[in-house]
């Protein structure tokens, strides 16, 4: 839905509602909210959070994250989702240091890296529209798959000694941002305002909300479902590839259980698994929000163990928290 | 008459807008469709009626390109073409209103009006032209929305209009309009009836397909009558009738109207004071007695449905009461309701009503199983017996107890969910839509159940959006309007238009229930 416009609508309400209601809406509003209370909470409480150098290391940290939630906020908004990124992020960065250590150039290798994303991506389209296999059965089956391919061609090490001009995406700097940084801001905005306003991403939603509606309105369900899965396959590729820059090496057991990670974030961001909802700028929220909580617990010295537990409850409670208000609202 | 027959010559002379040539249509060894001929010239409005399972679905379906014909053609303009799916139809200028409303619920109302063709500049939408095009075309309606809102926040008959005004967003030289009426209230079928003559002067064909025999004669210019899968007879509106009409739908005399047994009513079974649930339904009080139908009339959205899921404990009220055989109620959930002898048949056979995928003996009894079950074991000999007995008593079609019920026709499903609930034998049956979207074979013989078990004592609370089925098979009809009694009147004094005067909420005579309670 669009954000300006729906609050709008409340414009007979008194002011207090009127806030209220845009918080419900508008989940980015109580992300943003979040967020700085987090900031602030944080510099407080720690000394070292409050620094250039934390901030650098959550931003670069969190990239393959913000990535690959783009695609999957699109497809959560088409009624799908996508268990094999984090596998083709591994397949991805795999590749392109096979294709750089036999010579390969950059780009090229690059281009072939992404590509393979979107092979990835167009298989589980097809299973998904055309074989009707549910998606999370479907995306299952490629997860395991496309890992298993990366493991089988490295043989389960990782590839380094990659040539040293790779390192340039990963590690160069632009006034003082890292370009990873900045690249990954500059995909979410455009990502965000072609949903927002591009008749092809409309359509997302409307086969999200309804698909049969959305048959009989006249939209290609299946060639936009599948548009969705190439789109996430290429992002969860190019998060590879950039990750494999970083890192300076391929590594086949990169982005182990990223997936469930960027549902998470998505949902929290305000997506949700019966479609039809979700913005990207709400997804990308959720992931910097998660980022800030694991970052904030390491800063206190609380126990990895504990911060899965902190991170499944605040999935369950923001959920659940929507729903109760929702529920009321009807 | 005279205006009407000028038009009608008209048409005849005037270009065939979409046609069917002999068409034939199977799914399987199954034929739906045997050799159709219909044609929808231009500036027509043809209606189309048969019976549920007549085939007016899949000849809809064969306009709108959701398949293709078995043989035979399909010509638009004169040219045969092979319409390959909703979006090509939308190409050749043709477009379709459903029945099930097809509207994104979460999505703005403009943008659902023009879902996924919303005016753009180089793929960008242009929300300004959106929302004016969209007000535009509700204004057509005398329709002044906030475009902007989402369609969810909606009453179901406004809902209605905006699929309306969502086939109309597509200039199509064709529309294809499948029930559009069912959910809206005189005035609006009036607007709507304005709309469309509208259209016709422009030259646009319209096929009509409706259960609504006034309705048909008053907008229609031809009528094609379908009877399982061939074309009967298709008239100019001024030489046929509608007792023609019914008899060639069904094919036969009409059934009649069944006895009624309202020789005399017993105690009251069920007596409900004050009930109150905020936000739905307010001050409902009423009672059923021995052998008495009672009917629930009100048009989608009154809350008539939400009122017998109260009472029947799925819900619960925030005051009132609710007595049953004599001592105060308030069931916590469905199960305790049973218990005490009441039965819930609810509107939905396919996803609250039945087990789809499960036999039909297993659904039958799947709501009495301590009645079959000896030593904690189910009696397959005594569920083999009620399957038997249920199957003869309302000549269910199958191919025997062990099928799946998702196999059988929406009649026959019917049936058996409404054996479901009388394998119970409840003091109180509470049944929703009881022949919602079933023949009228189906039809007789539930009501002739129905009135059967009415005689013989049971209290039975029916719920319908069918008011001449209410008027056939009620004793007494209570009206429901937005939540609140509207209305309630004797069945052999109500009339359709009247009921459905009281449900759209207008001032009407009321009768007082008590009084005609006593009466009987």
């Amino acid at each position: 839905m669009d954000a300006a416009l729906s609050t709008e609508t409340t414009n007979a309400k008194t002011g207090l509602k009127r806030v209220f209601k845009a918080f419900v809406d508008v989940r980015e509003l109580t992300l943003i909210v979040l967020i700085v209370a987090i900031i602030i909470t944080m510099s407080w409480l720690s000394p070292y959070f409050f620094s250039a150098a934390n901030f650098r290391a959550v931003a670069v940290g969190m990239t393959p994250n913000a990535i690959i939630v783009i695609g999957m906020a699109i497809l959560l908004a088409s009624g799908g989702f996508d268990l094999s990124v984090g596998s083709v992020m591994a397949l991805s960065s795999t590749v392109v240091a096979m294709l750089l250590l036999d010579g390969m150039s950059i780009p090229m290798a690059t281009v072939c890296g992404i590509l393979l994303g979107a092979v990835a991506g167009f298989s589980n389209g097809i299973l998904v529209t055309a074989l009707g296999i549910n998606p999370l059965i479907a995306t299952l089956g490629t997860m395991s798959i496309t890992r298993g391919i990366a493991l089988v061609l490295t043989e389960g090490f990782s590839l380094s000694s990659l040539p040293a001009d790779f390192a340039w995406i990963g590690k160069a700097s632009l006034g003082g941002f890292p370009m990873l940084v900045l690249l990954t801001l500059f995909l979410v905005v455009i990502f965000d305002l072609a949903v927002r306003h591009t008749r092809f991403f409309r359509q997302v939603y409307f086969i999200g909300a309804n698909e049969k509606a959305a048959m009989l309105s006249g939209i290609h369900v299946n060639r936009v479902r599948i548009i969705a899965y190439v789109l996430t396959g290429m992002l969860a590729a190019l998060a590879g590839v950039l990750l494999a820059s970083r890192l300076m090496s391929g590594t086949p057991t990169a982005g182990n259980g990223i997936e469930l990670q960027v549902l998470a974030a998505a949902v929290i961001g305000g997506a949700s698994l019966r479609g039809g909802e979700g913005t990207i700028l709400g997804a990308f929220l959720g992931v910097v929000f998660v980022a800030l909580i694991n970052n904030s617990m390491t800063m206190l010295a609380v126990s990895i163990y504990w911060q899965m537990i902190v991170i499944g409850g605040v999935l369950v409670s923001a959920v659940a928290l929507d729903m109760l208000i929702r529920g009321k609202k009807g | 008459m005279d205006s009407r027959q000028l038009k009608d010559s008209n048409a005849v002379r005037s270009k065939s807008l979409l046609s069917l040539h002999g068409v034939q249509k199977s799914f399987g060894s199954n034929a739906v469709l045997k050799d159709i001929d219909f044609a929808l010239n231009q500036g027509e409005i043809h209606a189309l009626v048969g019976e549920n399972g007549a085939g007016k679905s899949t000849c809809l379906s064969l306009l709108y390109g959701l398949h293709t014909p078995s043989s035979g053609d399909i010509r638009r303009d004169g040219e045969t073409v092979r319409i390959l799916g909703p979006s090509h139809a939308q190409d050749l200028g043709i477009s379709c209103v459903f029945q099930e409303l097809s509207l994104a619920g979460s999505l703005s109302i403009a943008e659902n009006i023009f879902a996924g063709r919303a005016p753009s500049r180089f793929g960008v939408v242009d929300w300004k032209a959106l929302r004016r095009r969209a007000e535009a075309l509700l204004a057509e309606f005398d329709l002044a929305l906030d475009v902007t809102a989402p369609v969810d926040s909606l009453p179901i008959s406004t809902r209605q209009i905006v699929e309306i005004a969502k086939a109309l967003s597509l200039d199509s030289k064709v529309l294809l309009l499948d029930e559009p009426t069912s959910a809206l209230t005189p005035d609006e079928v009036e607007a709507l009836f304005k709309v469309l003559r509208k259209l016709t002067a422009r030259g646009i064909g319209i096929v009509y397909v409706s259960h609504h025999m006034s309705e048909i004669f008053a907008i229609a210019d031809r009528i094609s009558v379908l009877r399982d899968g061939h074309m009967i007879s298709c008239n100019a509106t001024q030489d046929t009738s509608q007792t023609q009409v019914v008899a060639e739908m069904i094919g036969s005399a009409h059934p009649g109207d069944v006895e009624r047994s309202i020789d005399k009513l017993g105690d009251v079974v069920l007596a409900v004071n004050n009930l109150s649930q905020d936000g739905h339904f307010s001050d409902i009080s009423f009672q059923v007695r021995k052998g008495e139908i009672l009917g629930l009339a009100g048009l989608l959205g009154s809350r008539r449905s939400e009122i017998v899921r109260c009472i029947a404990g799925l819900t619960q009220s925030d005051t009132g009461s609710v007595t049953l055989n004599g001592q105060k109620i308030a069931f916590a959930s469905l199960r305790a309701a049973m218990r005490a002898g009441v039965g819930f048949v609810p509107e939905e056979r396919k996803t609250e009503g039945l087990f789809l995928d499960d036999p039909l003996s297993a659904n039958l009894v799947s709501s009495s199983m301590e009645k079959h079950t000896s030593f904690g074991l189910l009696n397959a000999k005594s569920i083999r017996a009620a399957s038997d007995s249920a199957i003869a008593s309302f000549s269910v079609k199958t191919r025997g107890p062990e099928e799946k019920i998702g196999a059988l026709s929406g009649g026959n499903q019917q049936k058996i969910m409404l054996a479901k609930w009388l394998e119970r034998s409840p003091d109180l049956l509470i049944i929703e839509e009881p022949t919602k979207g079933v023949d009228v074979g189906a039809k007789f013989q539930i009501h002739t159940e129905l009135m059967r078990r009415a005689a013989a004592g049971m209290a039975i609370l029916v719920v319908s959006s069918d008011f001449p089925e209410l008027v056939s098979l009620a004793t007494n009809i209570l009206v429901i309007h937005e939540g609140r009694i509207s209305g309630s009147v004797a069945a052999r004094d109500a009339t359709d238009d009247l009921l459905l005067q009281m449900a759209a909420g207008l001032p009407s005579p009321t009768f007082d229930q008590t009084q005609s309670n006593a009466e009987l």
